[in-house]
């Protein structure tokens, strides 16, 4: 007998509200039903009232743990649309900070998927190494989470030699701990137990659901933004991309897991070989009026976003399509004839940001298919008039 | 697959020190970029207003108090400073007018005392070589 | 004076207050050590070294709202928990710490005694279950679905291998055995599979990791306990802890050699055996992860219940070559 059952929008397995109906038969999932739009903050609104400067630190507030990678799609999409080009010394020390940022949201991933089948231990463990990434970035730009080191036209803040060598040091330590922990995961009994053969992605249907990130290559699609559309200095730099053909959720973490140590020998080349030189240009006040399109790989997966702008100093329109977003089909496939005690850790495998995926919804008539938006009042005085002719139900039974 | 693959590891932990810091007790050290929260150097600033233009949450103003003796008023309203350090960058006198301390206890009770306020006369803009000496008649609190 | 000293006995000790106290005591070393093992500090700063900290847990939750859902039934409801403390505490009378007497049986120590014990600890997980399906709400049931399945995964294990060691010394009754024991102690080591078996059904039994998928924190929300808060939760709180001790003590009693000498001595016996065994639960908490309904059976079948019955052979083998 099925019956329905929510997770969320409130739920420990959650960090952030999002609602997911399951239809359950026992223990095993039939349907899934994803709803959004509880984190909604109207962000893209209110890009359209800030400057360009003002801006990068708007676009960096739209996620914590990946806050430079939309801070870095818009700064690189706007110099784009000002035709400003930043000196080589900036473009490294962006993208150095860019990579430390995946090593810290690959580290805390770890611990969560952890936490999520139970194993705290690894959590810990985890997070104390993650401890060592946030010191480094505090010591480079000035604060743990919202690094604030772009502007338009280069990075604000140069890092001197004792900075560096602290860098180069802590890099032993790291690449350490990852392998001890690739060796755990790969090795603990009960921990593989929860996570091989669970969340099944086949590289069909990543391919069809435009799945992206490591949720897609853990399905042996090597699909990666920094080698298929280098920005940056990408070009230059010398790694492979991860992947992993298992299509599970271990496979994802066998591809997070190599991602971290690809990072650390980015990371390497990029100190060893720094250039010399300014780090930031001028930037001009107005753009002229074009739009741009840009793409970044965040840890997630690959993050676009469009700009318009009509030649004033602010920009007409901003859209941002975070990976997140792209997950979620994949993800109800992923969820389907599973178990209900395997659903955090499908969920928490796509590595959801669900604040980066939160953005304006479409009205679309059924039946017509036509597109209009609606006014928050006009949509509060219609279900208020729709709940004023139904009479209360005692003892409703869920869902209505 | 190996039994009990962690446990070495864990045993060892018995013995060593936690990784914890027992704040309030023992507090870490910030390093000397930190940005904290952003205070003025009244005897500098030339009242352009590049900060109050370039800052992204709004949190600076500056008011006349008497346009003929040059007197203005800063207010830094620190609830909702978003510790970007924009203002720091944008202001043009050498040395900044604006800059950032390394405090970060800041929590208050209530939103209102969490603003402060400078009342200065302006400063005349100098050339870059004098830069750095207050001008003479400048006076402040 | 015999009303006196019972009445002493079962409010005093070894009754409701000792068991409050030690109880809580053994739920702080057990944080303590787990919080040591991952290299964190664990309760610090509540009386010295944090050994108040469950205390004041239970003092908090004792001053919380207590929410009963609108279709639950009520009194089973509220009357569970009270079952629950009652029956681990009634367990912990029956284990030979210092008031009996070897010669003759007396109403807390009698021959078929390990029988009424391992019975009356089978009485927590039906309190679980009906826990569960009073709250009415789609978590809690999926919960005690959860409690009773595996109740059929562990118990066999657990009941074979705490048998052998009473096959061997030959007698249902805890003190005798634990006097066999005492007498011979180089008998205890052929029980060491059975001592590693009945480790791990203990940890299924308290549900902790990795067994503690019927209140899985991050998929069923609390599983058996979602709907309880306020002064049932206390009690169901004190009551886990309660049945960490009588567990324990159990297995101390039967494959560690006892309690012997008397009042002082057999008591500190009892606090240095249960904290060994305490310590090895947390260790097995800490250094694996949960694994699901369907795994936890199929290990059990597949593993445990052939190591006890393993142990069961090897014991009856080596009696006919004892005598």
């Amino acid at each position: 007998m099925k019956f329905t059952v929510p997770i969320g929008p409130q739920h420990p397995a959650l960090k952030e509200p999002i609602s997911l109906r399951m239809t359950l038969e026992g223990e095993v999932i039939r349907d899934v039903d994803i709803r959004l739009g509880y984190n909604h903050r109207g962000l893209e609104k209110l890009a359209e009232e800030k400057t360009w400067l003002q801006n990068i630190y708007l676009t960096e507030r739209i996620c914590g743990i990946c806050s430079h990678s939309h801070s870095t799609c818009y700064t690189q999409g706007v110099e784009k649309l000002m035709d400003v080009e930043p000196p080589k010394r900036g473009i490294y020390l962006r993208f150095l900070v860019a990579e430390l940022e995946r090593v810290h949201s690959h580290l805390l991933w770890l611990g969560v998927a952890g936490h999520e089948a139970g194993f705290d231990t690894f959590f810990m463990y985890t997070w104390r190494d993650r401890e060592v990434v946030m010191d480094i970035l505090e010591m480079v730009s000035g604060n743990r989470v919202h690094y604030a080191i772009n502007t338009l036209g280069g990075v604000r803040r140069d890092i001197d030699d004792l900075q560096k060598k602290k860098i180069l040091d802590s890099l032993g330590l790291l690449r350490r701990r990852t392998e001890y922990y690739l060796k755990i995961g790969a090795n603990e009994p009960s921990f593989v137990a929860r996570i091989a053969g669970v969340g099944r992605l086949s590289k069909e249907d990543a391919l069809a659901l435009c799945a992206v990130g490591p949720t897609a290559r853990a399905s042996d699609i090597p699909q990666d933004v920094r080698k298929d559309d280098p920005y940056g200095m990408y070009a230059e730099v010398p790694f492979e991309v991860a992947t992993a053909t298992t299509c599970d959720v271990l496979g994802r973490v066998v591809v997070r897991v190599k991602e971290l140590m690809q990072s650390y020998n980015i990371i390497e080349f990029l100190l060893k070989n720094l250039p010399d030189g300014p780090v930031a240009v001028r930037a001009p006040r107005r753009a002229k009026p074009n739009e741009v399109v840009s793409r970044y790989e965040a840890p997630r997966g690959e993050n676009i976003h469009y700009i318009k702008s009509n030649g004033t100093d602010k920009p007409e329109r901003l859209k941002v399509r975070a990976p997140t977003l792209a997950n979620y089909p994949a993800t109800v496939v992923m969820l389907k004839n599973g178990f209900i005690a395997d659903i955090p850790l499908i969920f928490a495998a796509i590595d959801p940001c669900i604040c980066c995926a939160e953005r304006a919804v479409t009205l679309v008539d059924g039946r017509s298919g036509q597109e209009k938006t609606v006014l928050m009042s006009e949509l509060r005085r219609q279900a208020q008039e729709r709940w004023k002719k139904v009479p209360p139900k005692k003892d409703a039974a869920w869902p209505l | 697959m190996r039994v009990a693959a962690f446990l070495p590891e864990i045993l060892r932990h018995l013995f060593k020190k936690p990784a914890t810091v027992d704040y309030p007790f023992e507090k870490l050290e910030v390093p000397k970029d930190f940005r904290g929260t952003p205070f003025l150097h009244p005897e500098l600033c030339i009242v352009c207003r590049a900060c109050v233009r370039d800052c992204p949450a709004e949190a600076i103003d500056i008011l006349t108090v008497s346009e003929g003796d040059k007197r203005f008023k800063m207010v830094i309203h620190n609830d909702r400073c978003i510790h970007c350090a924009q203002c720091v960058e944008s202001c043009p006198t050498t040395p900044k007018a604006l800059e950032m301390d390394h405090l970060f206890e800041i929590a208050a009770f209530s939103r209102w005392d969490l603003k402060k306020e400078w009342d200065y006369v302006k400063a005349q803009v100098k050339p870059k070589a004098a830069a750095g000496t207050p001008p003479a008649e400048a006076k402040s609190t | 004076m015999a009303t006196l000293k019972t009445l002493l006995y079962i409010f005093v000790y070894p009754g409701l207050v000792f068991l409050f106290v030690y109880s809580t005591f053994c739920e702080w070393f057990d944080r303590k050590v787990y919080a040591r093992l991952q290299n964190r500090m664990g309760p610090t700063h509540t009386g010295r070294w944090g050994i108040l900290q469950p205390v004041a847990d239970f003092i908090k939750l004792l001053a919380k709202e207590d929410i009963v859902p609108e279709r639950a039934d009520k009194t089973l409801f509220t009357l569970i928990p009270v079952f629950g403390i009652a029956a681990v505490a009634t367990a912990m009378m029956l284990l030979p710490v210092w008031h009996y007497d070897l010669a003759q049986p007396s109403a807390n120590s009698f021959s078929g005694d390990i029988i009424v014990l391992l019975y009356i600890l089978t009485l927590p997980t039906l309190v679980f279950f009906l826990a569960a399906w009073s709250s009415t709400s789609y978590f809690s049931t999926i919960g005690g679905a959860r409690v009773l399945t595996m109740l059929f995964g562990y118990e066999v294990p657990l009941f074979l291998t705490v048998l052998s060691p009473a096959i061997m010394a030959g007698s249902w009754r805890l003190a005798e055995i634990a006097s066999f024991f005492q007498h011979k102690p180089l008998l205890l080591l052929p029980n060491i599979i059975g001592f590693i078996v009945s480790v791990i059904c203990l940890q299924a039994k308290l549900e902790r990791t990795p067994f503690d998928i019927p209140h899985a924190e991050t998929e069923i929300v609390g599983g058996t306990f979602t709907e309880y808060s306020g002064k049932k939760l206390a009690l169901f709180r004190l009551m886990t802890d309660i049945e960490m001790v009588a567990g324990s003590g159990l297995i101390a009693t039967v494959f560690l050699g006892g309690f012997p000498g008397g009042v002082i001595l057999g008591f500190i016996y009892f606090v240095i055996k249960t904290l060994f065994i305490i310590f090895l639960l947390s260790l097995i908490r800490a250094l694996t992860s949960r694994i699901r309904i369907d795994q936890v059976i199929n290990f059990s079948w597949k593993y445990l219940a052939p190591l006890a019955v393993l142990q069961l052979l090897i014991t009856i083998v080596l009696k006919g070559f004892v005598r």
